[in-house]
């Protein structure tokens, strides 16, 4: 009997931790109308995961990778030393860093590698006026309610790699570091930034 | 540490409204619709009330902007069973959208009726979606929102003034209510800033702070002229 429980108890948890589709409220579709900001994705707010694969990938941290248009390899660029600041270049100024357009590329490409087959696809994007359409690696939901600024933390002389991990390693950039908001708040009090509340979310 | 305070002239407003459009535009507050507006659910984060004042013939219309008035003593913190309604450091009464659940404890415990809950996602029709400030966040529905004094804007200035090493300017910041302000009755700044303008304007013997009696000691002081009707 105590046993039938304790099964029927964790089944209980489980499904609630998963979120079941069933709790899904029936205004879905009003909550899809839920208007996004400029350069947010679009998620349905809501604790439950939409399919139980995807609650227990969750659980074990495992991201979908990313997947970008075009295969730009981050370990090649800041193994020749280019800064990283070069291509985000919004990263001093303001919240922003910045995915930079094919314009940037160009800017060294129209002689460096030319003739590689990958930069001659870039070159005859940036003749078509084409940009590539970059997916998001890093980000907030709406529903956390950040307003991240990546300006005080380059004055505050907080390296890219603590919080993008060894991205220059790498070839595709990959979400390496976990943003959550224990990450965040354990930098925050080693280095006396202020916890406060509305540091961040407001 | 500078403390966050506004001082109303009620001699000089002329109860345009030009504060409340200014407001719902910067802060993205949504509408509900007259249905639910008329069971009072409608969100002004700050709202014109109108008195008149003495016997016909002798009538005077009197206006008075009311906005959250960040207490120093906020009957609304206390009652927040998950902190989400809390004191910062800088004088402001912050409302934490992630943590509130909605138990709408500190909308009854507001004697001001600055506070207000999200009975709904908030939505506009196509293309109103556009003019959304990316600045400040969308409340979904089951929280409490109010008057944030434009904390992304006094955040903004402070990010700014640390970068630039030097403290903020006082009239640096301006909420969007005292920016479109055609009769400059508000004025918003550091209280704790002798010099400052909203300092000496909180000093004045026109001065008067709303509901005084409930002991919540607000941030806003209201001037106005004082008459023998």
């Amino acid at each position: 009997m105590r046993f039938v429980v304790t099964v029927a108890v964790c089944l209980a948890a489980f499904v609630g931790s998963v979120g079941c589709r069933v709790f899904v409220p029936a205004s879905a579709e009003v909550d899809s109308s839920f208007p996004i900001l400029p350069g947010q994705s679009r998620e349905v707010f809501t604790t439950a995961r939409p399919t139980v694969a995807a609650a227990v990938n969750d659980f074990f941290g495992r991201r979908p990778i990313a997947e970008q248009p075009f295969d730009f390899p981050h370990d090649i660029h800041v193994g020749k030393q280019v800064a990283c600041t070069l291509c985000h270049s919004g990263v001093a100024r303001g919240p922003v860093a910045g995915i930079p357009g094919v314009s940037t590329c160009m800017i060294c490409h129209r002689v460096i590698a030319a003739d590689q087959p990958r930069i001659q696809q870039l070159t005859a994007l940036s003749e078509q006026g084409i940009d590539i359409a970059w997916k998001r690696v890093y980000g907030f939901v709406p529903e956390a309610h950040v307003r991240f600024n990546h300006a005080p933390h380059i004055r505050a002389e907080v390296e890219c790699a603590t919080c993008h991990g060894n991205i220059g390693e790498q070839g595709i950039a990959q979400r390496n570091v976990d943003h959550s908001m224990g990450f965040c708040v354990n930098c925050h009090n080693e280095n006396d930034a202020s916890i406060d509340c509305l540091t961040c979310h407001f | 540490m500078p403390q966050w305070g506004m001082a109303v002239d009620l001699d000089r407003c002329t109860g345009c409204g030009g504060c409340v459009v200014a407001c719902h535009a910067e802060n993205n507050i949504s509408t509900v619709g007259d249905e639910q507006a008329a069971v009072g659910r409608a969100k002004h984060w700050l709202r014109i009330e109108r008195y008149w004042e003495g016997d016909f013939p002798d009538v005077r219309l009197k206006f008075r902007p009311v906005m959250c008035q960040q207490c120093d003593n906020a009957p609304c913190e206390p009652v927040c069973p998950t902190y989400a309604s809390h004191h910062t450091d800088d004088g402001l009464n912050a409302q934490v959208y992630n943590r509130c659940i909605g138990t709408r404890y500190c909308a009854n415990a507001c004697p001001y009726n600055a506070r207000f809950f999200d009975f709904f996602n908030p939505s506009w029709d196509k293309p109103l979606q556009l003019q959304l400030n990316p600045d400040v966040s969308l409340r979904e529905v089951g929280v409490m929102e109010k008057c944030t004094f434009c904390v992304q804007r006094i955040r903004a200035a402070g990010t700014q003034a640390k970068a630039e090493e030097r403290d903020v300017a006082d009239g640096e910041i301006q909420p969007a209510c005292v920016q479109s302000c055609g009769a400059r009755a508000l004025v918003f700044g550091d209280l704790e800033n002798p010099s400052s303008e909203v300092s000496r304007l909180s000093r004045s013997p026109r001065g008067s702070k709303l509901l005084e009696d409930t002991g919540a000691q607000p941030s806003v002081t209201y001037l106005s002229r004082l008459t023998q009707v």
